[in-house]
């Protein structure tokens, strides 16, 4: 028997042997927290390897955990290892494989960490040091055990998932063991109880109490095992005659009839060697192997350990506290801080059987184990339905096909080592300075996005995303100005000869336009720092001639007194100060500018009004695509973005001086189109519309007149009104034109008066038409939105108010759906609608909300192209969805919150599409939604969804249930519903509650 | 342990004039998605004498962080000579690079400079008052000193959670991370937050 020490100056509570036998894990106390170190097994096994110094002897520290480690423990397949410690939180640790031995930066090349092991899960629930931790065989559990007087059971396939939470124990739960079939796990408590639970339901299937009546709660830990075969299951601790022994508990009705004996003081630790074993026969010719038996280790507070073979035992004298079997070593830890392995020969404790004949025995003792049912072998549960039967057959078709067909893609990918995005790492190091995403933040400090460079290998998530892209957070405001309008929609070649020689009407100052120059000079301050760097370095001063200075010594180890709390502030530095003057000079400039601009000729205008010039374009487009719908499915929703300013108080001080003392008021303002000449306005160029307004081009009888001129595909007809024509709208049914002394006329497309002519509260600020919905928008800030076909009101002078709460916001964007629902696109990148309905304004879309950038529903997708829904939602937030590739950053995320924030996320898209009435939209997000609860397993909600989907199957008179949803049948929806249900087995019963619903509801 | 490990940083234009911006190349790797922006200074100690002289010469916001592997620039103008005493302009000072989340400083990263005259005339006979435009900066790139500081990376609300949950005879008043440590004497159970987690190594 050899006998090696590794010492280490603090408590070890705990070590494990890897599976394979190549390294084991402690677990204690370290400097400041708790410490769990990987170390490599060879130096304790070969002398040789111990003296080498090229073979490392400890592979990898981590002292994440905030207290003393109690607990480490392997998983059977030995990819995981778990700890848990005084810090309440149980840790799983998974080598990291894409990184090899790292040095630490700075420490002179000495090897920190031969392997990186990495926390993938933090499981956090116990309100107490958690004091022990098991994996079950097949590794789907993992329980943990806590002074809170819980056992939790954690799904281990899907962190931190909880699937039981074992309460009973009215003492410090200390201890815990699986039984190696998987029916039963046992813990050891400091209430003088072992109890045994079921695996099938998490109850209790018996306490043992008898055996620990004598107990006093002295021991720091309480490590029972179940022996390997099943049969046994030894306690720590318990008392025979005042004597302290290890319990036997027989599996065959929890008999306690016999027990380990000799121990001094209380026993601690039991561990069974996971190997069963037999002995070859010595001395005779035939070798009849005998029984197959259990090997067991008894470590006791008298500092003594004794080793059991079937139950006859040999003793071995040494210090101990927590061991391990594993093969024919033990290694036992020990309260000094001491790492003692013993090493017996085959001789000594005979041979190992393999693990078929461990499994075997198990066999045939206790039958096919159908305790342990992991989620895929559910895949093994009876299909009761037939049309189940065959979603199920379709799906995994459905998956061979995909998985062909992945396979032929990775056959031609390139492997990404050390190449991001095509790039290598040097060619990336060369442009980091010019690629790297650096903004500035609302109180004008520098941000930078970092560059991704390696994904932490986690397994979640199989996809790579290499190039971070910057949250909105607070720059959303100034992107969404840049952004919208392009991004909406792109601009048709045939169309800008058209409008060139229209001239924009909208007053200046538009907030978006003052960003891009003070976006400038950030950027001409940054080349300006940039060049002098192009100097070339002439001498190379040797560094021998720098010789340390023992004050300057200090400031490397000392936290500065300038650097915490906001020191840029503090202390004025010369770039700061500069950089505040800069920003300064830029807000100074901005009215000036404006006002310069806009007293320019109209070669000048593009630049300086962007939105009344993206206007027209905007108008122009939609229109397009309105005429193209007809025929075939719309590419496109027949929408009317338009860009324009909404003045609030602030920037109408600024402007106009006059106005500089007058208290701030707090109507809104917003921008009138100032009467032109004339004007002429594209509507659509497919069938081509545009109208043409002349403003007093007659005069009859002392009257001024104005002509409206519209032209359809050729067609044209003309009107005359008697006041001035400030703006003009048009869609396909309707033409309207707001003049001046707030009055606002609809025709027909034919030309044809529909209504006398409206009064509006306030002159005309923005007029839109979509379909037969005319919407005009007030300098006072109110919004009506009329149906001109039906004759109803469906938006009665409602304030904006509510929504431009904030004194800097502007509108930057207006949309009225083919509903006629109008949607307001706010500078600080929410959105919201106007529900009729309700009477309320309803935020659809925020570009800083961040439920959209965790959520991750990727995997509920049916196919690439299905993320391009498009829409009037869609148009708002903006194409390109953040789904998954922000979900990314999120994968050290609980999968809980993950899912909790998908969810959300989803809801908040189906409501909203409800909300804006956009039935192809809510049917794409309802179905994602409800994909998204199939995938998941949650059935409550889906239930919910179904239930209202289907409605009343029998006729009533009460019911409420209406038989559509935003002009969509619902049974039709359902029907959609159910190949998506029928995808999950475990929801079969509901699948075949609906189709037969569905049913009787078709015979009738 | 941090969430938050540097990696390496690389000194990028060295040696260069006095005027030129310095400019690093910081990779580091992050254990676990951060939730807020992590914030790096470059300090230029002006003079040994005191802290008095140090200038912060920039900075910078990093985020969003990810868990992963990551790498920016760090560039920042060179200090300004106005605030560097005439005595302290020609010879050995200190840049330090830091680090801080939640305003608690981590890491940092310090290196010797040297700014002389590459003039042999100037060398010999330096001006009373320094020209710096005359002045080359050398960073001893090959020598930097890491100082890693034990901070809270958690949230506050944990933080205050903590507090509640412990011991009131044992938790008072001591630090957060402070828990108290089992089975030992708990010699003097020091502030974690002000001592360095493995006091520098260099050469």
């Amino acid at each position: 028997t050899a006998l090696r020490k590794e010492t280490w100056c603090k408590p070890i509570f705990s070590v494990d042997i890897h599976p394979d036998g190549t390294k084991f894990a402690t677990g204690g106390q370290g400097q400041d927290s708790g410490k769990v170190v990987i170390w490599n097994m060879s130096p304790v096994l070969q002398e040789d390897d111990e003296k080498d110094e090229n073979i490392p002897k400890m592979l990898c520290q981590m002292d994440n955990h905030l207290a003393c480690v109690n607990c480490v423990r392997w998983s059977n397949s030995g990819m995981y290892l778990a700890s848990g410690g005084d810090d309440k939180l149980i840790m799983v640790w998974k080598r990291a494989t894409y990184i090899g031995p790292s040095t630490v930066f700075g420490s002179s090349g000495k090897l920190a960490n031969v392997e990186q092991w990495r926390c993938v899960s933090i499981l956090r629930n116990h309100s107490g040091d958690v004091m022990d931790v098991a994996w079950s065989p097949h590794d789907a559990w993992l329980a943990s055990c806590s002074v809170d007087n819980t056992v939790v059971i954690w799904n281990a396939v899907k962190f931190p998932e909880i699937l039981a939470t074992l309460r009973g124990h009215s003492g410090l739960v200390k201890g815990l063991t699986w039984d190696p079939v998987g029916k039963y796990i046992a813990s050891q408590a400091d209430d003088r109880s072992l109890k045994v639970w079921r695996t099938l339901d998490w109850q209790l299937e018996t306490s043992i109490t008898k055996p620990f009546d004598e107990c006093g709660g002295t021991t720091h830990v309480l490590r029972l095992s179940w022996s390997p075969d099943g049969h046994y299951l030894v306690s720590a601790h318990a008392m025979n005659n005042s004597g302290p022994t290890a319990q036997i508990i027989e599996r065959e009705g929890w008999k306690t009839n016999m027990d380990f004996v000799g121990h001094r003081k209380a026993v601690t630790v039991v561990k069974f060697n996971p190997k069963i074993f037999k002995k070859k026969q010595k001395n005779g010719s035939s070798t009849k192997p005998s029984c197959p038996y259990c090997c067991c280790a008894v470590g006791s507070k008298d500092r003594s350990l004794s080793v059991w073979v079937t139950f006859v035992a040999e003793c071995e004298r040494d210090l101990l506290w927590v061991m391990t079997l594993n093969g024919l070593g033990i290694l036992v830890c020990s309260m000094d801080g001491s790492v003692a392995f013993l090493d017996f020969s085959q001789d000594e404790l005979g041979d190992p059987l393999s693990e078929e004949e461990k499994s075997r025995i198990h066999q045939s003792t206790y039958g096919k184990s159908l305790a342990i049912m992991t989620e895929a072998q559910l895949s093994t549960a009876v299909i009761e339905n037939p049309e189940m039967l065959k979603y199920q057959r379709r799906q995994q078709q459905q998956q061979l096909d995909q998985k062909s067909a992945s396979t032929r893609e990775t056959g031609s990918a390139t492997s990404v080592a050390g190449v991001v995005n095509g790039e290598s790492l040097e060619d990336i190091r060369k442009n980091l300075l010019k690629k790297q995403v650096e903004t500035r933040t609302a109180d004008g400090r520098r941000r930078i996005t970092p560059l991704c460079i390696a994904q932490l290998d986690t397994g979640d998530f199989s996809t790579a995303f290499f190039n971070s892209i910057p949250l909105s957070g607070s720059l959303a405001g100034t992107m969404l100005s840049s952004h919208s309008s392009p991004q909406l929609l792109p601009l048709d070649s045939s169309t800008p000869n058209s409008f060139g020689a229209s001239k924009p009407c909208t007053e200046p100052v538009v907030a978006a336009s003052a960003r891009p120059a003070g976006d400038s000079v950030n950027k001409d301050s940054m080349n300006a720092t940039s060049t002098p760097a192009a100097l070339s370095p002439s001498v190379l001063t040797t560094p021998s001639k720098i010789e340390p200075m023992k004050a300057l010594d200090s400031r490397f180890t000392e936290r500065s007194k300038a650097t915490p709390g906001a020191p840029a502030l503090t202390s004025v530095t010369p770039t700061a100060m500069e950089r505040l003057k800069e920003q300064n000079l830029v807000k100074e400039l901005r009215p000036r500018d404006l006002l310069e601009s806009s007293s320019d000729s109209d070669d000048k205008v593009p630049l300086t009004k962007p939105s009344s010039l993206s206007k027209r374009k905007l108008e122009l487009e939609v229109e397009t695509v309105e005429k193209k719908k007809k025929g075939r499915p719309r590419k496109d929703s027949r929408l009317m973005p338009v860009s324009l300013s909404v003045q609030s108080p602030a920037t109408l001080t600024a402007e106009k001086e006059a106005m500089c003392l007058s208290a701030p008021a707090l109507a809104l303002k917003l921008p009138i189109p100032g009467p032109q000449r004339a004007f002429t306005l594209q509507v659509s160029s497919d069938p081509s519309m545009y109208i043409e307004v002349e403003n007093e081009v007659t005069v009859v009888g002392g009257v001024k007149l104005s002509r409206l001129k519209c032209n359809r595909e050729g067609k044209e007809w003309e009107t005359v009104l008697t006041s001035r024509i400030l703006t003009a709208a048009g869609s396909c049914d309707v033409v309207c034109v707001a003049c001046e002394k707030r009055m606002l006329s609809v025709f027909s497309t034919c030309g044809r008066r529909l209504l006398s002519p409206i009064l509006l509260p306030s002159p005309i600020s923005t007029l839109h038409c979509t379909g037969s919905y005319v919407m005009a928008l007030t300098a006072a800030a109110t919004l009506s939105v009329w149906d001109v076909h039906r004759q109803v009101v469906v938006v009665k002078e409602e304030s904006l108010h509510s929504i431009l709460a904030g004194s800097d916001m502007t509108v930057s964007q207006i949309l009225l759906t083919q509903h006629g629902i109008p949607v307001m696109n706010l500078s600080d990148g929410k959105a919201y609608c106007f529900n009729p309905s309700l009477s309320t304004w309803n935020l659809v879309s925020d570009k800083q909300d961040s439920l959209a950038q965790c959520a991750d529903f990727r995997s509920s997708l049916p196919s690439q192209d299905a993320m391009l829904c498009s829409g009037p939602l869609a148009i708002i937030q903006g194409r390109t969805s953040n789904s998954g590739r922000q979900a990314a950053r999120l994968f050290s995320v609980p999968h809980v919150v993950q899912q909790e924030t998908t969810l959300a996320y989803l809801e908040n898209q189906v409501a909203a599409a409800l909300t804006l009435q956009s039935s192809h939209e809510y049917r794409h997000w309802l179905l994602l939604y409800a994909r998204y609860l199939v995938n998941e397993g949650f059935e409550y909600r889906l239930r919910e969804i179904c239930k209202d989907l289907l409605g009343p199957v029998h006729y009533s008179t009460g019911s409420q249930w209406e038989s559509t949803v935003v002009g969509l049948r619902k049974r039709e929806l359902l029907k959609e519903l159910l190949p998506v249900i029928g995808q999950n087995i475990r929801f079969q019963r509901l699948f075949t509650e609906c189709q037969e619903q569905l049913d009787i509801l078709r015979d009738k | 342990m941090a969430k938050v490990s540097v990696l390496n940083v690389a000194v990028l234009e060295n040696p260069s004039p006095f005027y030129s911006p310095f400019r690093f190349e910081i990779s580091f790797e992050c254990s676990e998605a951060l939730a807020d922006d992590l914030e790096w200074k470059i300090i230029y100690v002006g003079s040994a004498e005191s802290e008095e002289f140090d200038q912060i010469l920039d900075s910078v916001l990093v985020g969003p962080v990810p868990a992963g592997r990551h790498m920016f620039v760090f560039q920042a103008d060179a200090p300004n000579p106005s605030l560097i005493p005439e005595t302290d302009a020609v010879g050995v000072t200190v840049v330090l690079i830091t680090c801080t989340y939640h305003g608690q400083e981590f890491i940092r990263v310090g290196y010797y400079v040297n700014n002389e005259y590459l003039n042999p005339e100037l060398r010999e006979n330096p001006p009373m008052k320094p020209d710096f435009s005359q002045l080359q900066r050398n960073i001893l790139a090959s020598n930097p000193r890491v100082t890693r500081f034990h901070i809270n990376w958690d949230n506050n609300t944990d933080r205050l959670e903590a507090i509640e949950n412990q011991d009131p005879s044992l938790g008072c008043g001591l630090p957060l991370s402070c828990t108290p440590i089992k089975g030992l004497g708990l010699p003097g159970c020091c502030i974690p937050g002000l001592l360095p987690e493995n006091s520098m190594d260099c050469i």
